[in-house]
């Protein structure tokens, strides 16, 4: 039970990692942004592909990695969005080009193989792979009954830095200021003066190193680093734990994903692992028919 | 007169005889094309076996071709990608069926895709050779649970009902383990039909099952079902799933420092699987159709023009995807093809026929026939991963 709880606060901790940036982005445009999970993915690959191709430094890659994800934030604005929103589209028009543009991402990553067009991002086709051992050192250590590896251990604190910093960033900053203005009106921010374009390309650039860097966290700490892996293992969960925390609000992000993972264990331990992927989906429905507004969202359009 | 009859008989038997060195009486093909399709699993959680499948296959084409076809005819071999999933797996055997009319199919890589993919090609009576499927009712009951035999489906690849079996008997009448858990993926055909084998097999060899742990591919951590594995102490823990998964379970058990034994299945005989788990997977074992280290000619052979073909080691679903080749040319060398326009449908019923009497003495599998169920009769080879991405072997268990 006690190593189930280790477990369950490691994996939690990607988890709300990775639907900090997923809300973040709905809580100032009201769109979901399919794209996320491949994000997610293309940081991990990038890291990986630097380290093992390039014979770069984990430290090295991993900033690499962070930053083609950033840098995707911006085609994910700039392609996806920024074109339907100067037409005005409805929202379903803006999620399904972020779906269009997450199957670009993952067939060009699908396509990379040595000798292919694309083995300059990635050589293992529809392989996954790991960091090599000598990659990053992992010393394990055996406390008590309990087993602790050092990249697990290191991912708590880490998600949690982020996280609170993330929260200084928006409550306390000009920028924030500028996020929280063009989540509640985007029309009133920009009579203020606010330049909205810059704060939008702003927040897909945070939402989506922090989504990259989940999932460089998660190549490290599980392996795993597959094109399927944001599409598989994170995406449909991300989306549960931003209805649970409440949609477009950052704390709820993080309580969710903590929860979430606590849910699905206490599913594996008392109903067996076949019930796992279910309860928690059934957790998601009562939240969603007893406080639809999520555990932290409110009634009223005041989010972030 | 009798002078006239004897130059006739002498220029019959003249013409008998160059038949018989241009191939032993059969017929000539010269000019003609004998279209096959594959269907393989290039990418999704079968990736890490399909494309050695096609490299086997497209390097015994190109020795064929290159050394003057079958009868004088060239294979043109099609590959298409499946996605490791089953309905795309149908609707390419369909187009390749149908529309391209290929002679024969071969495929598909995994198990879960067959299960929709053979009883197509039973119902469109078209050969189809499995080169990677080792589940159960793969042949002859293709149409489960429906029991008549399929006429069509054959397969070139070692079942699991042999093959897990015979691995879980040697190891325990060599270390004699008590308890054993079983980590079974539930969703896909392989992996299931691997866990219901591994439960018939411990009883009868001493081995107490104390969990069967089944989990889904999806799951984003498979710590958690390590973890509960791991507390019940095992001897053995078993693994029967697809892809990437068993290093990942092996990694992870390691690091929680369980030190027993790892059995599993078809699944662990990728040179892809041993690399990833590395180290953790030292000496985990299991039944293989093939191995690397085999020096009879046939083998050595084979093993040396890939080397020299795609400069790597090949794998056993390389070997399997080759001999596939191999014999469906043979077959199609004894089968009197008459390539006409609409004669595609009496072509695949003589393709078909000839399959059944295939016997080649030397393949990198070993000598290779077809049971009369159209499944494959051949030595299980025991193997454990080395640790450092590849194979040792640890028994030779021959057919019974």
């Amino acid at each position: 039970m006690d190593q189930q709880i280790v477990n369950a606060i490691f994996i939690g901790s990607i988890y709300a990692l990775f639907a900090v940036g997923y809300t973040l982005v709905f809580g100032v445009l009201d769109i979901l942004n399919l794209a996320h999970s491949a994000v997610f993915m293309l940081g991990a690959a990038v890291t990986y592909t630097l380290v093992v191709s390039y014979g770069q430094s984990f430290w090295v890659a991993c900033v690499g990695g962070i930053l083609v994800s950033a840098l995707m934030g911006l085609v994910i604005e700039h392609v996806c969005l920024r074109p339907l929103r100067r037409r005005q589209a409805p929202p379903i028009s803006a999620l399904i080009s972020t779906i269009g543009l997450a199957l670009v991402i993952l067939a060009a990553v699908e396509q990379g193989k040595a000798g292919s067009f694309f083995a300059w991002l990635w050589k293992d086709g529809a392989n996954a792979v790991a960091f090599p051992p000598s990659t990053i050192p992992n010393p394990t250590w055996h406390v008590g009954d309990l087993t602790l590896e050092a990249s697990k251990v290191a991912i708590i604190p880490i998600a949690i830095a982020l996280m609170l910093l993330l929260g200084y960033v928006i409550r306390y900053t000009q920028v924030g200021r500028g996020l929280r203005a063009v989540a509640e009106n985007p029309r009133a921010a920009r009579l203020m003066g606010v330049d909205v374009d810059r704060i939008i390309s702003l927040t897909l650039v945070i939402s989506s190193a922090l989504g990259g860097l989940a999932g460089i966290l998660f190549g490290v700490a599980l392996g795993g680093i597959s094109p399927y892996m944001g599409r598989d293992q994170v995406e449909v969960r991300g989306l549960a734990i931003i209805v649970l925390g409440g949609m477009g609000s950052v704390a709820g992000a993080v309580v969710g994903g903590y929860l979430l993972a606590l849910i699905e264990l206490l599913a594996l331990i008392s109903l067996g692992s076949s019930a796992r992927g279910g309860v928690a989906f059934a957790a998601l429905f009562l939240v969603l028919i007893l406080r639809p507004q999520g555990l932290f969202g409110t009634r009223l359009r005041e989010r972030i | 007169m009798k002078r006239l009859h004897l130059v006739g008989l002498l220029a019959v038997a003249a013409l008998v005889a160059a038949c018989g060195s241009s191939g032993g009486g059969a017929p000539s093909y010269s000019g003609k094309t004998i279209k096959l399709g594959a269907i393989l699993s290039l990418t999704g959680a079968g990736g890490v076996y399909g494309p050695s499948s096609q490299e086997g296959m497209k390097l015994a084409v190109k020795q064929i071709n290159a050394s003057g076809g079958v009868n004088g005819a060239t294979i043109d071999l099609s590959v298409e990608d499946d996605q490791s999933d089953k309905n795309i797996s149908s609707q390419k055997a369909q187009t390749f069926i149908q529309q391209n009319q290929v002679l024969a199919l071969l495929g598909p890589t995994l198990s879960n895709s067959a299960l929709t993919v053979h009883p197509l090609a039973e119902t469109l009576k078209t050969p189809i050779l499995a080169v990677s499927t080792t589940g159960i009712h793969i042949v002859p009951d293709c149409k489960f649970p429906e029991t008549t035999a399929c006429a069509y489906v054959f397969r070139d690849s070692l079942g699991e009902e042999t093959a897990i079996p015979t691995n879980i008997k040697a190891y325990a009448d060599e270390a004699h383990p008590k308890t054993g858990v079983l980590l079974v993926a539930q969703d896909d055909k392989f992996s299931k039909d691997g866990g219901t084998i591994v439960q018939a097999n411990t009883d009868k060899n001493g081995i107490q099952l104390l969990k069967t742990i089944p989990f889904n591919k999806g799951d984003p951590d498979l710590t958690p079902y390590v973890t509960q594995a791991v507390q019940l102490r095992p001897d053995v823990i078993f693994i029967t799933s697809l892809g990437q998964i068993p290093a990942q379970i092996m990694t992870a058990a390691r690091k929680q420092g369980w030190q027993g034994q790892f059995l599993g299945g078809n699944g662990f005989n990728t040179a892809a699987v041993s690399k990833q788990a590395a180290a953790n997977g030292k000496g985990a074992r299991s039944g293989s159709a093939w191995y690397l280290g085999n020096t009879f000619p046939s083998n050595a052979d084979f093993v040396s023009a890939y080397k020299a073909e795609y400069s790597k080691d090949p794998d056993q679903f390389a070997a399997q995807g080759y001999t596939a080749i191999k014999i469906l040319a043979d077959s199609a060398r004894r089968a009197n093809l008459t390539f006409g326009a609409s004669a595609i449908a009496g072509d695949r019923d003589k393709l078909r026929t000839a399959m059944e009497s295939v016997n080649l003495p030397s393949t990198p599998l070993g000598p290779f026939q077809f049971t009369s169920t159209h499944d494959v009769k051949q030595t299980v080879w025991i193997i454990q991963m080395d640790g450092v991405g590849g194979f040792t072997l640890v028994k030779e268990v021959k057919a019974s």
